[in-house]
């Protein structure tokens, strides 16, 4: 039982940090990211790159997932997402798009990196009992940077001035305008911050579990399952998705076979969303 | 322009088109600092159209403005703010999922000058007490009067030297265009600012200001000390209901 619940904790923490993520470009592009488990893997290679390929410490291999899949982020919301979007006025056609770089960063790493499962050995060693529950020191240390980032995004997103231009560029893009905002310089920092965390949790999660070229579909499964639960560019909802998805694996997994765990996830998804088709916290309209 | 005396604000020959379809053509507007000017006219004849040019949201097909000596429709529209022109847009547009503060917060997001804010901000709490008493509520539970306050606060939290104000009093019961129609008038008076008023309520908008252009698909059909077209019998019959 208390096993479940670090478990949980864990797992929700780095969810968090997907559905942040999406949530973000979802929130002030309107553009459902296919591409966010791409990145994701991304920022576990990378991480796997720097610490195993050139022996560099984690910290570095983590800033340089952060840093690079934000600025390959940066540079599809310029070059394709904002071009897209200004020429053409149906929505699928950015749905498309990133349905489009998703099989592209896919085939880019399987052409860098293979199709290996790739690992790093874990930062720290040890592990702590909590009750009667193991807790590995690199999973709490895994834990604790993805609760810090989560804190450091709220507080950024809540408090300061581009932060608010993201909110405020999400909700109505016009009245944005007037303030005075460069909204494409707004967007593309909101899909460079989106796509950062993606890399970051992909980097975090690689020294957990290991990460592979091929994983990027799951994981955008996954973060769509968490908006879906949430509410679809909502940061609470985004939050509330993660821990939701991430003890029901933790649960799923201490009491049914592997793949039985997602299917009753899927079930269940189903089923609530025929009550609540918006998510938990969702608007029913726009 | 040599030798002709130019005025604080001019837009000349001003022409946009939507999908090449002409929606204003050679308007020409002209004010002194501290003026309220208005601009009427029935639905579709351009007025929002006329604000949008000014501001950059939309480009213009022909036409130049100029603003305190300098032209200003070849900047960035956010540059436009900087320099200092403010509009509150056609149906308010608060920020309905953000707290009353941040909507204020964020009209001040193009300022320099970001020491002197949080004085500006309890500068602009003591013209509107009401939303001084919903800080941390969200914009979108304001009541429509509330919301309108709450724009044109935003937009004074820019510290324009311009404003432009595009039907402030749109669905707004009587009594609450008077306070609109009271704020207008005093932010004039108390802060020098020059306003551009855009207006359906054309009785109102002619009282506050102090000369009228009257819009007419597209064009402007006719100008004026605002109360002279307020004694106009054409503009009586067509604008202020006989
Ligand atoms: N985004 C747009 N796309 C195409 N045509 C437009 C657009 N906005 C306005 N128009 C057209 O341009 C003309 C002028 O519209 P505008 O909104 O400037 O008028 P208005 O005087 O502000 O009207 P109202 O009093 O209804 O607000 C109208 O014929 C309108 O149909
Ligand atoms: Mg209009």
């Amino acid at each position: 039982m208390e096993q479940i619940l670090v478990n949980g904790a864990i797992l929700s923490a780095n969810y968090a940090l997907i559905a942040l993520g999406i949530t973000l470009i979802f929130g002030i592009m309107n553009v459902l990211n296919f591409a966010h488990g791409q990145m994701f893997m991304i920022g576990g290679l990378i991480v796997y790159t720097v610490c195993v390929v050139f022996k560099l410490p984690y910290a570095v291999g983590l800033l340089a997932a952060a840093v690079i899949v934000g600025l390959i982020g940066m540079l599809l919301e310029r070059t394709l997402f904002q071009r897209v979007m200004r020429i053409s006025s149906r929505e699928e056609n950015t749905m498309l798009l990133a349905v489009g770089t998703a099989l592209l960063l896919e085939n880019i790493a399987l052409y860098v990196f293979g199709e290996k499962q790739r690992g790093i050995p874990p930062m720290v060693s040890g592990v702590y009992r909590l009750g009667s529950a193991f807790l590995p020191a690199n999973r709490l240390l895994v834990f604790a940077i993805s609760l810090a980032l989560i804190a450091a995004v709220l507080l950024f997103v809540n408090f300061t001035r581009q932060g608010r231009a993201m909110r405020a560029l999400a909700q109505d893009r016009t009245a944005t305008m007037l303030m005075g905002v460069d909204v494409n310089r707004i967007s593309m920092l909101g899909f460079g911050l989106g796509a950062a965390l993606a890399g970051i949790a992909g980097g975090l999660l690689i020294s957990v579990s290991g990460v592979n070229a091929g994983i990027g579909t799951a994981i955008s499964t996954k973060a769509f399952i968490m908006i879906m639960i949430g509410g679809a560019g909502v940061i609470g909802g985004a939050l509330l998705g993660a821990v939701a998805l991430g003890f029901a694996e933790a649960i799923g997994y201490a009491l049914f076979p592997g793949s039985v765990t997602y299917l009753l996830i899927f079930t269940a998804l189903i089923l609530f969303l025929l009550i609540r088709p918006q998510g938990i916290m969702g608007k029913p309209w726009g | 322009m040599a030798g002709t005396s130019m005025r604080y604000f001019e837009a000349r020959g001003l022409t946009v088109n939507y999908d090449r379809v002409r929606a204003i053509a050679d308007v020409n507007l002209a004010f002194d600092e501290g003026q309220v000017a208005s601009l009427i006219g029935a639905n579709g004849a351009g007025k929002s159209t006329t604000l949008r040019a000014i501001t950059g949201l939309v480009p213009l097909a022909g036409g130049e403005v100029w603003f305190d000596g300098a032209r200003i429709d070849q900047l960035p529209a956010p540059r436009r703010v900087e320099i200092g022109v403010a509009m509150v847009p056609e149906g308010r547009r608060v920020f309905p999922q953000m707290s009353v503060r941040d909507n204020l917060l964020m009209g001040a997001y193009a300022r320099k000058d970001r020491g002197a804010i949080a004085s500006d901000l309890e500068r602009i709490l003591v013209r509107f007490p009401r939303l001084k008493e919903r800080l941390r509520q969200g914009a979108g539970t304001l009541s429509g009067g509330e919301q309108e306050m709450l724009v044109i606060g935003r937009a004074l939290m820019s510290k324009p030297r311009l404003l432009l104000l595009d039907e402030p009093s749109l669905g707004l019961a009587p009594l609450v265009v008077r306070d609109i129609a009271r704020l207008i008038i005093e932010v004039n008076r108390d802060e020098g600012m020059s306003i551009v008023l855009v207006e359906q309520n054309s009785r109102m908008a002619l009282r506050v200001s102090q000369y009228g252009y009257v819009l007419e698909t597209g064009r402007v059909a006719l100008e004026g000390p605002s109360d002279n077209l307020l004694n106009d019998p054409k503009v009586k019959e067509l604008y202020l209901g006989g």
